[in-house]
């Protein structure tokens, strides 16, 4: 008889847990997060380049030397001569990159000394060091991707948003 | 801040927002135009650069604009030597016969200069002073109306500027009003400079990369651009086309390279060495209007400008540009999809003075200036004196009309591109535009 009243006990105790759980009204939870000042490379570059700005700049990013005035005077002029400045400037990066003389890292570097290879790259073509994410996260591209060559990279880099301000 | 089950209802809402997404109607539209259109494809031909109605619709020197105008009587003998030659204009009859023509029209206000003459005829409202040829329009040009008003809305790929020289001409395509601006403005394209000779060293040799490359650059970039704090168009670059857009743009820039290569705009029109900027600069409007049929195209001309110096040789330009124009007009009627839907206005931004200057060309011939008095003393005021032909279908354009006495004027066309395409009802009140009710123009129109 003992028994069968400690199972009643027992039984009546877990209906009214469940009863009890189950009539909960749900609790209304906030998710939030505490205020963070998020700071981010390249983000003090506050001024657009211009038209000359970015095409001597570009000039002596590939090929390490003043751009001669012949050729800035024709690519300053096919420059103005179509709407849309970043189809533009993408094809201007696209034919200088292409041109005999162009002084961009090789395979080697690319896959040899990669922390090296994304260090320097950042430094010439973003005026600054990466981030190690920047680092991490270009370093993965590479070894994952076999189509991250160096042009792709540089062509990436230089038609990103960050290459048009200083 | 928000919680779970706000978060929740209003993501569903978004959903349901999703489910009910407007279903494309044929032609691959969103949405039916809310305005009746007329037609739908316009290109306004600016037969700039200062025509006087002596020389054109006045016959002053015989017909100088067989190809656009009927009668006039032949060509006078002291100027024929410097005329180069033509063959036989592309249309079986002078194109007035397929629209409306305008014998009087006027640019009734403000400077007769160039810029300010393009940027009266592309925003529909005078300008007073001498522009600074350094910035853009401050009224919103009709490519902003366009884009901004018409609906559905389209892209830049409908809409171009295609100018034959640089200096101010690029600022045209969109205004600096804050309303409007760069977001709605149209292409530019400058194609006697982009597709030369320069241009090709600049940019017809581009690296070419793999799919798996442009998607490994389309990643870094992603990458790149997301953790930078500005835009490209925060750089106040003007007006951009989406990226699959400006991919068409690309291959259209490669295969006009690749014309041009093969020799193919030696001779394009079959007049050998008579083909000037005036007529390359239409032959490439006409290859925007072949691959992307735009709904909206203006075009300019200005090689009849040589007539401050040398009146035989304005006379000599101003046959090419009839030649070019009736061209203009042969190969929209060619095209399919524009054939039969367009409506081509041509008028010349301003005219020239009655009194020429002193310059004597080798014919004897005085040149002539376009200085139109704007202090109401000084000026000559036959430099607003133009003229405006208006063709299309003949369900909207009267065929054949003549409209002899002095009727509308340049401030007009923009707000009968706007009717022709069915928008102007959207352009809001206030905007300073005639209204499409007042327009002298409208009278081409059933």
């Amino acid at each position: 008889m003992k028994e069968m009243f400690k199972a009643f006990v027992l039984i009546a105790t877990a209906a009214f847990v469940l009863v009890a759980s189950s009539c909960e009204k749900e609790t209304d939870y906030l998710y939030e997060v505490n205020p963070v000042t998020v700071q981010q490379n390249g983000n003090g570059k506050n001024n657009a380049k211009t038209t000359v700005e970015f095409i001597t700049i570009a000039w002596a990013d590939l090929f390490g030397s003043q751009i001669p005035q012949q050729d800035l005077v024709k690519l300053n002029t096919v420059y103005i001569s179509f709407g849309d400045k970043k189809l533009i400037e993408d094809r201007i990066i696209l034919n200088l990159l292409n041109r005999p003389g162009v002084q961009i890292p090789s395979v080697t570097n690319v896959n040899g000394d990669t922390l090296k290879f994304i260090e320097n790259t950042y430094k010439k073509l973003y005026n600054r060091s990466p981030d190690a994410f920047e680092q991490y996260y270009l370093k993965e591209q590479i070894r994952v991707n076999t189509a991250m060559t160096a042009v792709v990279i540089w062509y990436a880099l230089m038609s990103s948003d960050e290459y048009r301000y200083y | 801040m928000m919680n779970r089950r706000s978060f929740i209802r209003k993501t569903g809402i978004a959903a349901a927002g999703a489910f009910a997404a407007p279903y494309l109607l044929p032609g691959g539209r969103l949405f039916a135009s809310s305005g009746l259109r007329k037609v739908n494809h316009v290109v306004f031909l600016l037969f700039a650069g200062g025509v006087r109605n002596l020389e054109s619709v006045q016959f002053n020197d015989g017909n100088l604009m067989t190809n656009m105008l009927n009668g006039g009587g032949s060509i006078s003998p002291d100027i024929l030597p410097a005329i180069d030659f033509l063959p036989p204009g592309p249309l079986s009859q002078p194109l007035q016969n397929y629209g409306t023509l305008f014998r009087q029209f006027r640019y009734e206000q403000g400077p007769t200069g160039h810029y300010n003459g393009h940027t009266v005829a592309v925003t529909g409202q005078y300008v007073s002073t001498d522009l600074n040829i350094r910035e853009a329009p401050r009224n919103p040009t009709i490519f902003e109306y366009y884009r901004k008003h018409n609906s559905p809305q389209q892209t830049a790929l409908n809409s171009w500027w295609v100018a034959n020289t640089l200096g101010p001409y690029p600022a045209l395509n969109y205004s600096s009003d804050p309303s409007y601006g760069p977001a709605y403005g149209a292409n530019f394209i400058s194609p006697n400079f982009l597709i030369s000779q320069d241009g090709f060293d600049m940019l017809g040799n581009p690296s070419v990369l793999t799919s798996a490359e442009l998607n490994a650059v389309r990643n870094i970039r992603k990458y790149a651009n997301g953790v930078f704090n500005k835009s490209y168009t925060d750089s106040g670059q003007g007006m951009m086309n989406s990226e699959a857009e400006a991919q068409q743009l690309q291959q259209f820039i490669s295969d006009l390279y690749a014309k041009a290569q093969s020799g193919q705009y030696l001779n394009p029109w079959g007049v050998g060495t008579s083909m000037n900027n005036d007529m390359y600069n239409v032959m490439f409007a006409e290859e925007i209007i072949q691959r992307f049929k735009p709904e909206l195209l203006v075009v300019n001309m200005q090689d009849v400008d040589i007539g401050h110096f040398n009146f035989s040789q304005y006379a000599n330009n101003l046959r090419k540009a009839d030649w070019a124009a009736a061209h203009l007009w042969s190969i929209i009627q060619s095209t399919p999809g524009m054939a039969n839907d367009t409506v081509l206005v041509i008028a010349p931004e301003h005219g020239r003075n009655f009194n020429p200057n002193t310059s004597i060309d080798p014919y004897g011939r005085l040149a002539l200036d376009h200085t139109a008095p704007v202090d109401g003393v000084s000026g000559d005021q036959m430099a607003r004196e133009i003229f405006c032909l208006i063709v299309g279908p003949p369900a909207v354009v009267k065929q054949g009309l003549v409209v002899n006495s002095v009727e509308g004027e340049s401030t007009e066309i923009v707000p009968v591109i706007a009717n022709m395409l069915g928008f102007d009802a959207n352009i809001p009140g206030g905007s300073g535009l005639k209204n499409y009710n007042q327009c002298d123009l409208a009278q081409a129109f059933y």
